[in-house]
């Protein structure tokens, strides 16, 4: 590859790069700083901590793109996570179908969010308040009390490396071809192969590409004939599938539900921070979910950074808050450049 | 990265031989170290055993949500335990983090510990399920887990608490009585939950109704919800009171302070009430018991965390422990109340009045912690 593309490429996704190199530094920092640095335990440990918020993100993100906000995400991840407690255990068969269902669950709850909003013809932002209250409702109907079942090999399996998975499903876990993967955590495999045959493929399809076109300018997208309701239907869809992967995975890591509407809304406003962090723009059009995924993970590394320095601990959420501040920041100092304001807007 | 790949698969080799070597805390018959400070929870309380480590230790607090006044004055009281004499040589390294209401970061935060070596890990779970895993690769590396407060429901790890369905038999038997002095066995009370889904929430309420469904009256029970806290309890007590015109008594689970100030403002007769501890509530009832307003205080100490640490220390040494431990339930009734003793007119009504346990040695005030600046606990 020549430099031309990959100037192109940096030059379009200027906010996913530098989410990209600011995870890469800080999480480098860590894990010298870390006694225990480098090692499977510690990145099966920040793997596990942050796929629930990654999936979240990245549900967030597609709405954002058309510029809107989904305030229903963490509910749906919440009622997903409590539909799972009840279904995921049993025979293999069962414990597939209720994966499937929960996941199809979800799914349906973001048609339901996609609808409302093309054809209620409600705001996003008013219209995914009211259904992410439902959801929750529903999850405390399901699950009045934390608890539940869920298959605890499956929990086993996936929380820890390779090696652990084939491990406890009876397959030859220390063959050779196993072993240069065998210590990568199954938690940030699931993430990426779910971005990558999942967002990547929607994000080269027309209705993807409208997506961002209406979040571009929608009043052009509709000239240009465009499946603007389509997309956006499409859009929160595939918001509520991927709440409903975070919600799948926190039900298997906690081999429990748990209906904690406070844990809800901060999982929907952490979710909003990823996606700015992953260099998605909140008024739509430029960004996309990877980004958010990288975003998701620089918000839980720079947590991690309280375990390991010693700071006092009722002063941890304001610094945690000025960091916040300055990442974000960084993504607008483009701001300070540009000639002409009308540049912002492309 | 061939360096990686190598000790990436002597890491592997490493988790092969656990595997086996299913380590943690063995179950042995008791009575365990220090019975005055560790009681039991009941007959039939198991005993632990961990191997005996040598100290100092390395000791972590991983707390969940942070911002009300208990969790910051349980944090200040950790602070200051750990520097207190009696346990300051015995630590090596103290931390202490809070995540949030976020499950995947608080057992995150455990993890991590964990994999850096820390001995023991104090926290409040923010649920009473899903620490399977962690308790898992506790008992691997040897590490004692003490959930405190809010405590899981599991009995592989140690825990500490005070026996919130007493505490809510304590209430609802208080107030029943005190009706009864005044010739009434049947009546409306108002029953002014916390946090909803969580096992103190849940436990207190059934301890209330448990005896109001034993005492034979006719009780019309009309709960709300207070959330533990003064401002939203004061609006829902407003509410009710609004609705429902009048109560024979008041159950009250947390945001005490606030119901009382409710029932002022709608001019609501004093009537019997049961609350929490905090210092507004028992200013309070010391002023207007003389009404009506006999009140019960009851609380959940900030200072378990004390003794949760203190426990932890205990087990590391390779004490017998008991897998649940009661600690006992700190009450004063409206006779009671002494100003400078176990309530205090000069610190504000937010603050918790229960902080000491001298059968455990934990003996850092409150009022103490609270007037220390940050730097000073440090």
């Amino acid at each position: 590859m020549t430099l031309a593309p990959l100037a192109r490429w940096l030059r379009q996704n200027r906010g996913f790069a530098g989410a990209l190199l600011l995870f890469a530094a800080i999480y480098l920092v860590y894990n010298l700083m870390h006694p225990r640095g480098f090692s499977a335990a510690v990145f099966v440990q920040n793997s596990n901590e942050a796929v629930a918020l990654a999936f979240v993100a990245m549900a967030q993100t597609v709405p954002v793109l058309l510029g809107g906000l989904d305030l229903s995400v963490g509910a749906v991840m919440t009622l997903t996570n409590c539909i799972a407690s009840e279904l995921v255990s049993g025979s293999p068969a069962q414990i597939l179908f209720g994966m499937v269902a929960t996941l199809l669950a979800g799914t349906a709850f973001g048609l339901m969010n996609g609808l409302v909003v093309v054809y209620g013809r409600i705001q996003p932002i008013i219209a995914t308040l009211a259904t992410g209250a439902i959801a929750m409702g529903l999850a405390l109907w399901i699950r009045p009390k934390p608890g539940g079942e869920v298959d605890g090999d499956l929990n086993w399996a996936l929380t820890n490396t390779i090696w652990d998975f084939a491990d406890t499903y009876g397959f030859d876990a220390d063959s050779p071809w196993l072993a240069p993967f065998a210590d990568l955590p199954v938690p940030i495999l699931i993430l990426l192969a779910i971005a990558v045959l999942v967002w990547v493929p929607f994000r080269r399809s027309v209705t993807g590409r409208t997506v961002y076109a209406v979040g571009s300018a929608e009043g052009a997208a509709y000239m240009s004939g465009l499946p603007i309701a389509r997309a956006k239907i499409a859009a929160f869809t595939l918001g509520g599938f991927f709440a409903a992967c975070g919600g799948l995975y926190l039900a298997i890591q906690t081999s429990s539900g748990n209906a904690d509407i406070q844990q809800a809304g901060a999982y929907t406003l952490n979710s909003i921070a990823a996606v700015v962090l992953g260099g998605t723009s909140l008024l739509g059009g430029a960004g996309g979910a990877i980004g958010s995924l990288v975003g998701a993970l620089i918000l839980r590394v720079i947590s991690f950074y309280f375990r390991i320095l010693s700071i006092d601990p009722l002063l941890q959420p304001l610094i945690e808050g000025l960091v916040l501040l300055v990442a974000v920041s960084f993504g607008a100092i483009r701001t300070l450049r540009v000639r002409n304001k009308l540049d912002l807007f492309r | 990265m061939k360096r990686l790949l190598k000790s990436a698969a002597a890491i592997a080799v490493l988790a092969l031989g656990t595997q086996f070597a299913y380590a943690g805390p063995e179950m042995v018959s008791g009575p365990g170290a220090n019975p005055e400070c560790f009681a039991p929870w009941s007959g039939e309380t198991k005993f632990m055993k961990w191997n005996a480590k040598p100290g100092p230790y390395r000791i972590a607090v991983v707390n969940g949500f942070v911002g009300n006044t208990w969790r910051i004055q349980m944090i200040k009281t950790a602070k200051a335990f750990a520097e207190d004499p009696a346990i300051k040589d015995k630590i090596k390294e103290f931390k202490v983090v809070s995540t949030g209401t976020d499950a995947p970061a608080q057992l995150g935060a455990i993890e991590d510990f964990i994999n850096q070596g820390f001995d023991a890990i104090v926290t409040i779970a923010v649920s009473p399920d899903g620490f399977d895993r962690v308790i898992r690769l506790a008992d691997k590396n040897d590490v004692v887990i003490v959930p405190f407060d809010n405590v899981l429901d599991t009995d592989k790890v140690m825990q500490v608490n005070e026996d919130q369905l007493e505490m809510g038999r304590k209430w609802a038997s208080f107030v029943l009585d005190e009706l009864k002095a005044s010739g009434k066995t049947s009546g409306k009370l108002l029953e002014v939950r916390g946090l909803p889904g969580n096992s103190v929430d849940r436990d207190r309420s059934v301890g209330i109704h448990e005896v109001l469904d034993k005492s034979g009256g006719t009780w019309d029970v009309v709960q709300v919800v207070g959330n533990w806290d003064d401002g939203t309890a004061q609006k829902v007590t407003a509410d009710a009171i609004a609705v429902h015109g009048q109560f024979d008594g008041f159950l009250v689970q947390g945001g005490t302070t606030g119901v009382v100030q409710a029932m002022m403002d709608a001019k609501h007769p004093m009537v019997p009430i049961a609350g929490e501890s905090e210092n507004g509530f028992r200013k309070l009832v010391a002023q207007h018991s003389g009404e009506g307003l006999k009140g019960i205080s009851i609380g959940q100490s900030p200072g378990l965390v004390a003794i949760a640490m203190k426990a932890a220390v205990s087990a590391l040494e390779g004490n017998v422990m008991p897998q649940l431990i009661s600690v006992p339930l700190p009450v004063a009734t409206y006779d009671e109340l002494k100003d400078g003793t176990n309530y205090w007119s000069d610190l504000p009504d937010n603050f918790f009045t229960v902080n000491e346990f001298p059968p455990c040695g934990v003996n850092v005030s409150g009022p103490a912690i609270m007037s220390q600046s940050e730097a000073d606990v440090k």
